[in-house]
This record gives C-alpha cells, structure tokens and sequence, in this order.
C-alpha cells in the first residue's frame, strides 16, 4: 500500500517533467493523500521517542509532500488557480500536522524542506492570481512570521513578493497584528508603510551579505519613495548604504543626483558621473546638470557648456531630445544674461537665448513649458508683442492653470502701459485661484492699482491681501498649501513695506508709519524699509535725514540699488561739486540694474548740469523707452 | 458582521441599480443589453458589461459630451449620488475617459460644466470621507524593531538621535471647491484618481486599459526609443529612428496633440495606477495581455517626457518602473522544480 503510493507519486512527478500536466494531475488524484499524511504523522511521532535521523520515513514524506505540490502546480498549469491555491494549503497543513513541534534540523538541508519552501512561496502567489487577496495576505503574514527553517534566499524572495504584493496590486490591507506592544517598535499601518518596511529590510541584508543582490529590490523602493513626496533623502541614505560594485558607480550617482534636493551636491555628483573617464555623454546627465545650472546666475555659463554638449551628443543619436537640449541651453544663456555685467555681452547672451528657444519650439511647437520660457526671454529682450503672443498661447494651452502663466500676461500688459487690461487678466485670474492661493496676485493688482493712480482702490487691494495674509497665519500648519504658490507666498513684510510706500506717496505720514512700524516687526532692521523710511523724509523736505537714511540702507547691504538712485538724485540737486558723486551712484545702479529707468533719468540729469548734452539726450532717451517698456514687477 | 452588511447595501442598491438602468436606458441611442437589465446584480452588470461600457465610452467621446445639459453626465452624477459603494464604482469606471476627454478639451473652450460637474462630485466624496485629512505615512527606521525585524543592540540614546519615523505627505489636505477653478483643475483630477486607485481592484480591464491610453496621450512623447531601455543600442536605436522619421511622421503629430502639463498632483496617482498595470495584475490572464503591453507603452511615453521636462523626481520614479519591465522579462520562476534529467528517490 505504501510502497504503490510512492511509486505513484514518482511516475505523478515524472509525468509532471516531461510536461504532460492533466496526466500528472490523474496520478496524483489516484494518491490517498490524507491516510499518507496519517501515516506520516504517526511515523514523525514515533521517530520522536525512537530513532534518529533515519532516511526511511523522510524520504516517504518528502514523496508524499512533493506530490501534493505538483499536483497544485499542475492544477496552477491549467489554470484552476483556486484548487491549486486550496492544495498548496494542504501541504503546509501537512507539515504542520507531521511535525508539530517545527521541523527537525535534520530535515533543513533536504529535498524534503525543498519543497516546503517551495510550498511556501506559491501559496500567497496563488491566492493572489486567484483573487483572494485576504488570504494571499495572511498566508504572506503566514510565510514570514512562522519558522518554516526557509533559508535565507528563500526569505528574502518571499519578502520582495509580498512588498511588490502591497505596493502594486492595489488591494488595501489591513495592517498586521502585533500580539506583544514592545515599546517603540514600528508598525506599518498600511500598504505603502509594510512595504518600504520590507525592502528596506531585504536592503540591509543585501548590505550584511545575507541574501544575494535582487535588482529589483531597490528598484521598487525608489518607485515606492517616490511615491510619498520628500522622501528623496531616506532613499539617498538607502543608495549610500549599498555595498560598492553592486550598482554600477555612475548609475548610483546618477540616481544619488536624481533625489538630491541640494544644487551644489546634484551637481558635484553629476560632474563625476560626467567625467571623461566615465560616461561624458550620457544625455539624462548632460540635461540634469545644465537643468540645476540654468537655475543660478552664477552657474548658468557652466551650464551652457554642458547644453551644448547635450546638442552635440543629439547630432548622432537621442534625435528626440535634441529639442529639450536646446532648451535647456537657452534657458542657462537666459539665465547667464541677467547677471553679464558688459551690455555688450548681455545682449549677445540674450540672443543666444532667444535663438537656442526658438529653435527648440520649432521642434517642439506643442511643449506648453517652452512657450512659456519663450515668452519670458521675449519679454526680458523687450520683445513685448510677441511675448503677449507667446503669453497668451500658453495660458490657453493650459487651461489658464497656472498661475505663472496669468501673472506673465499682466506683466506684459503693464510693461505696454496697459494698466486697465492688465488689471482685467488680474481679476480673470483671481477668478480661477482659489482664495487661498490668491495673494501674489493680490499684491499685482494692488500695484498695478498704484500705476493707474487708483490710491484708494489699492488701499483697498492691501487690506484683503493683509486679511489673507492673517488668516493664513491663523490655521498655518493645519492646512497644507498645494504646489503652485509654496515658493510664491507673498509676506506680510512686503506688503506692509508696499502699504507704507503707498501712504508715503499720499502724503499720509502718520499711516506710512504705523505700516513701517509693522514691517519692522517682522523684519527689524533692513534695506528696504531704511528706503522708504528715507522716501518719508525726503517728501516731508527733510533731506539731510533722507541722505543719512539712505546711506544706512546701504551700509546694510551695499548693493541695493533703489538707495543708491535716492542718494545720486539728491547729490545732482546739490550744485557741481557733488555731480561726481552723484554719476558714481547712479552708473552703479545701472551696472547692477542696467533696466532701471529712474536711474537713467537721474543720470540723464546728471549729465545736463554737467554740460554733457548729448550723454544727457541718450540717458533721457534710454529712460524714456524703457518707461514704455517697464512691467510692473520684474518678468 | 461584514457580509451582512453587505447583503443589506445589495438589496438596498439593487432599486438603485435597476433605477440608474432604467434612466440610462432612455439616454443611449441603443437599448442597454439584455445581460444587463435583467440581471440578478444590476450594479455589478452595469461594472462588468463590455457591451454597455462601450456604449457609454462611445457617447462620453461625442463632440458635445461634455456640457452642462448633457444627459449621460447628469446620469453619471446622479448615480455617483445615490452613495451606494457599487453605483460608485460604475462612476469611477468611466472616470479614465471622462477625465481624458475632459482634459483634451480644455484649450478648445468648449462647455465642460457636465464632465465638472461629475469630477466635483467625486472630489467632494473623497474631501468628506478623508476629512479634509491629509495622508500621511511613517516611513521606517530600521533602528526600530519591527514584525518582520528584530534589532540586537537597540540604540541607547532613545531620544535624542533621530530615530523617530520619517513622516512624508502622500496626498496633501482637501478644500472643498465648489467649481472648478483653473488652478485646481489638476489638484481635483488628481484626488479622483487616488480614489480610483484605491478601488482598483474592482475595475475592468478595460477601464485601465482606457486609462493606459490616455496616459500615452497626455506625454504627447514618443516611448517607443526606451523599448530596451536601461540598454541602448545605438544603432538599432538610429534605425528606428530612421524608421520614424520616414513613415511616422504623420502619426507623432496626431499623437502629440493631447499633450498635458502633468504635474505631481496628477503624475503620482498616474504613477501608482500605472505601476499596478504592469506589476500588479496577473499576467498569465490571457485579459491582462493587452493590458500589460499597453502600460509599458504609457510608462515608456511618460519617461520621454520626464526626460523633456528635465523633471528629476518623475525620472526616477519612472525610470524604475521601466527597469522593473526590463527585470520582469528575466524573471525565473523559483517554484518550479529544477531542471534535471536525473530520477531522485
């Protein structure tokens, strides 16, 4: 009887290799499986009082064991995943009925736990495919928290199943239950949380040498940490920990630069990765690090080289990219232009920029970013009608969803002296933001208020801005802003410090105080307010404070420019002697802002009294175009 | 108590059901399958039916769908409405097409308010039911034990180091919106795609499939140069190229035309829906095959346009997916039994 079973199971196992599926599954059917089981059970218990380690009932138990589990990946071959999945339970249940007290040491190195393993694994596997995920769940749970004497691959592969399990197959899990509440230990409360659990266990054993590297593994994990926002760091941590050689080194810095969230470290990183004797031409690094470059004045001509070499490199091959190359490349000549301090210089730059871009959007007419960018740089070149064009495409391409793109559109219209238009974009806008999004915008339509001498209607503007302002402060912390305006949030202090330049201009002193006392608050002592401070007296005919106030301003900081066109303009009034002084400071401001129209008036000035009539024609003239050019905040 | 509660919302829901069959039966040009209106589970026909899907697909992609009078969308909201958990779901199941087609005719300037309408009311069940909440997880700390860990010499400084959990934002908090504004336009998409998400399991496949689609569209970026990727092969890469640039000119200016802005308020749900599409279905499913494919291609097209966006968090998040395609093709399957023509005993 027990010797027709085994030769059963055999010939079941060979009919299984040679792939004849249904015939194997006839065999095994004709097994009694649960009287073998029986047997089993009663040899393991007699074996317990008698003798040791003995090759006789193991090898009849691992015959019986394997069939059942052929059986079940026969039944999983044709397709019938729910009795195969109620068959590889019947194995485990099996193994826990033969030994009761754990599986023999003796047996960890035989087929025997082979195909325990084996077992193991497919279970949850099977429930899965077969929809069951409760069940795949707790035959996981069953998997990795009962000691089945799995080695360590075996674990390891178990664990990668299951975080891949909670992390794709979108079914919600309850979280697991913790029988003993040990102080600080950590407990996943969900899908996401269990699984980034798990593979960054699986990472440290990588890391200790106790399971061999899966790829995939860390593969995952990026994919996982991705998906909670900021939790670049925790990833960068993970990449560090990894034993060197696994990842191939300019891959690791590669993705190290992808989840950086400092400039200079993505970019030391990327420079290795870029290095001659690595791989100079990889393209993904090229964008990346002219990308961060085009983002700092300072770094932008290092970033047209690495541009250039991203077009180079599209010449052979990437064709595809070769528009986002040149992008990228116009943006850094963009970028490089606003902190050139030759004119010559800045506007060669400026028309390397707008050439690279509209190049790119030739290749890439439908890239609604590239509009955007395009507009910018026409608009910084003065180019105002096709900027408003450019300007006016994207916030259609866009739906008008964002917001950078409305403000552009008004800034252009106050550059062309369109205040009223502007204004009407302004309130279209305010339209499509909701409340608590809306400050920036706010504070443009107070300005552009100012611009058409509408005092008090911008008084009006101001104090809902101050009341957004307050009530953001109120729930701060409870309510998460989204995206678009994080980076954009208008303070407090700037719109006191605009309130008071408002009321200064009215003549109100009293007002412009209190709004100047408020902004000292925030910010006790600094450039701006010294400036307007300086303005107040300046109004009131107190000029030697002005000056005094003024100079402190730029004690403060020696590069701020409105301060330095106060004190020109007041040293111009003062006769002949002070003329030096006062073409020091405006020349100055204009090296620093060389757009600024109130310095070339001055200067204009400057060179009037000095004689010089022609210098004073050309200044007068530079300030009056710019004045039909001059938007209302900077592009 | 759970199965009983259940079978109290079915029999509750089946009125529902049999009504919303009876009110779509009036808007559709054809009659809606008999499989479907004499079913003994009307919500779960309305879920599962291709025929009558494809009927509703058809009628949401008109020209004139998506408008305030529109019938088909005040059927969709009305039935998201009757707040039963499997009318829901028939909602969300045509969510793929209604937010894609939504989304395409932003720049056209046509009436939209009955796709709003619908994606409103999906917003603000999902701003109820969290409560205004954002979502949050603990990120682990190894240094803790844990279920699946234990530690041998836990740390001594408990309080000062840095071993409290990392806690990271999934889903920002929700404002009730009562239109919808441009600048949220993206936020109120994105929530109803976590909410779709989250009842994924429960869709067909060819609600995913639509949404694969869709995906393709809004990259608006041709994926086809990352079939192999991480591996180039230059010179088959140059001679795809050449390929294109022959015969598939014509075919990228069609397809760039829906091209969106994507960003993370949609791209992640994005991700996570498109991640379950090629890791987390069963791929021996002969339904799944199409399926799959499909959602490489779109993974492959959004990783073009991270690319052009230069956008360092969506080209590592897609980049491993399209790793984890390359992996899953070399896959071994450790429950077989070895290869070995020698008979064990």
């Amino acid at each position: 009887m027990k010797k027709q079973q085994e030769a059963q199971a055999l010939i079941g196992r060979l009919e299984y290799q040679r792939g004849n599926v249904e015939a194997a599954l006839k065999v095994f059917e004709g097994i009694d499986i649960p009287a073998a089981i029986e047997r089993l059970q009663s040899i393991s218990n007699d074996k317990k009082s008698g003798s040791h380690s003995e090759s006789g009932p193991q090898q009849g138990a691992n015959l019986v064991l394997e069939a059942i589990y052929l059986k079940t990946k026969s039944l999983q071959k044709l397709n019938r995943v729910n009795d195969a999945a109620e068959e590889c339970k019947k194995v485990l249940d099996a193994v826990e009925k033969i030994f009761p007290h754990g599986i023999p040491d003796a047996f960890v190195e035989t087929k025997l736990q082979e195909t325990i393993s084996r077992a193991v694994q497919l279970l949850p596997q099977l429930w899965a495919e077969a929809g069951c995920y409760q069940e795949a769940v707790s035959s996981y749970r069953r998997a990795l928290l009962t000691q089945w004497n799995l080695d360590n691959e075996c674990c390891a592969r178990i664990q990668t199943n299951f975080a891949v399990f909670l992390l794709y197959s979108g079914v919600q899990v309850d979280p697991p239950a913790t029988s003993t509440q040990i102080d600080r230990t950590y407990v996943p409360k969900n899908n996401l949380e269990e699984a980034i659990l798990l593979l960054m266990i699986l990472m440290r054993k990588f890391s200790l040498g106790k399971a061999k590297w899966d790829p995939t593994v860390v593969e995952h994990l990026t994919f996982a940490l991705s998906i909670c926002s900021l939790q670049s760091t925790v990833l960068a941590k993970q990449l560090e920990e990894v034993i060197p050689g696994v990842i191939h080194r300019v891959q690791l810095w590669k993705t190290l630069a992808l989840c950086c969230n400092q400039r200079a470290t993505a970019l030391d990183l990327l420079k290795k990765a870029l290095h001659k004797h690595e791989k100079p031409d990889d393209i993904t690094s090229l964008l990346l690090a002219a990308k961060l470059c085009s983002e700092d004045g300072f770094l932008a001509a290092q970033g047209t080289e690495y541009a250039q070499r991203a077009v180079d490199d599209c010449k052979n091959r990437n064709q595809d990219l070769k528009g986002v190359c040149l992008r990228v490349s116009g943006l850094c000549y963009g970028k490089q232009a606003i902190v050139s301090s030759s004119d010559y210089e800045r506007s060669r730059l400026q028309s390397e920029a707008l050439k690279s871009l509209e190049e790119a959007i030739d290749l890439e007419p439908d890239n609604s970013d590239l509009v955007f960018e395009l507009a910018i740089q026409y608009a910084m070149h003065r180019d105002l009608n096709n900027a408003l064009r450019l300007s006016k495409q994207y916030i259609d391409a866009t739906g008008g969803s964002m917001l950078k793109g409305w403000r552009l559109l008004a800034l252009i219209l106050s550059a062309q002296q369109r205040f009223q238009e502007a204004e009407v974009v302004t309130s279209a806008a305010l339209d499509e933001t909701a409340k608590w999004d809306q400050g920036p915008l706010l504070r443009l339509k107070a300005k552009l208020r100012i611009a058409q001498s509408r005092h008090m209607d911008a008084i009006e503007t101001y104090r809902q801005l101050l009341a957004l302002i307050q009530a953001q402060k109120k729930s701060y912390g409870s309510v998460q802003t989204t995206n678009q305006v994080e980076d954009d949030r208008v303070n407090e202090y700037e719109v006191w410090q605009g309130l008071a330049n408002l009321y200064s201009s009215l003549s109100r002193w009293k007002d412009a105080e209190i709004c100047l006392e408020k902004a000292r608050e925030i910010i006790e002592c600094s450039s701006e307010t010294l400036h307007v401070e300086g303005t107040i007296y300046q109004r009131r005919g107190e000029i030697d404070e002005a000056l005094a106030t003024y100079v402190n301003s730029l004690l403060l900081e020696a590069s701020y420019v409105p301060s330095k066109i106060s004190i020109g303009a007041i040293m111009s009034d003062r006769g002949l002697p002070m003329l030096p002084v006062a073409r020091t400071m405006l020349s100055d401001a204009l090296r620093l802002e060389p757009t600024n129209r109130m310095a070339w008036l001055h200067l204009g000035h400057v060179h009037k009294l000095d004689g010089r009539l022609s210098d004073a024609i050309d200044s007068f003239q530079a300030a009056s175009m710019l004045e039909e050019s001059d938007p209302i905040e900077s592009f | 108590m759970s199965t009983e509660q259940q079978r109290v919302s079915w029999s509750d829901s089946f009125s529902d059901a049999q009504t919303a069959i009876q009110s779509l039966s009036t808007i559709l040009s054809s009659s809606v399958p008999p499989t479907v209106s004499s079913s003994d589970s009307p919500a779960s026909a309305l879920l599962n039916d291709p025929q009558l899907a494809s009927q509703i697909s058809h009628h949401l992609r008109q020209p004139d769908s998506g408008s305030g009078d529109n019938q088909l969308c005040r059927w969709l909201y009305d039935t998201f409405h009757t707040s039963k958990h499997d009318l829901q779901l028939v909602v969300l199941r045509f969510l793929p097409i209604l937010a894609g087609v939504y989304l395409s005719r932003i720049p056209l300037r046509k009436p939209l308010a009955g796709f709003e309408a619908v994606l409103l009311a999906i917003y603000a069940h999902e701003t109820a039911s969290r409560n205004g909440q954002p979502i949050t997880v603990n990120i682990a700390d190894l240094s803790h034990p844990s279920v699946y860990h234990e530690i041998k010499h836990p740390p001594y400084k408990t309080t000062a180091t840095s071993t409290e959990p990392n806690p990271a934002v999934i889903s920002p908090g929700l404002e009730p919106q009562g239109t919808i504004r441009a600048t949220k336009r993206a936020r109120i998409i994105g929530v109803a795609l976590e909410l779709y998400y989250s009842k994924i399991v429960e869709m067909p496949v060819q609600s995913k499939l639509d949404f694969c689609e869709f995906c393709i569209v809004w990259a608006g970026e041709d994926g086809e140069f990352y079939k192999d990727y991480p591996d180039y092969d230059d010179n088959k890469r140059r001679e795809e190229e050449d390929d294109h640039i022959e015969g598939g000119e014509k075919k990228m200016k069609e397809k760039k035309e829906g091209r969106i802005l994507l960003p993370w308020e949609m791209m992640q749900p994005i991700l996570r829906i498109l991640g379950h599409c090629v890791m987390g279905i069963n791929k021996n499913d002969e339904k799944n095959k199409d399926l799959h494919e499909t959602a490489c291609c779109a993974i492959r097209s959004l990783y073009a346009r991270a690319l052009h966006d230069i956008n360092p968090k969506a080209i590592l998040a897609v980049g491993s997916l399209l790793k984890l395609i390359k992996y899953q093709k070399t896959c071994v399957d450790h429950t077989e039994l070895p290869h070995t023509k020698v008979i064990h005993l």
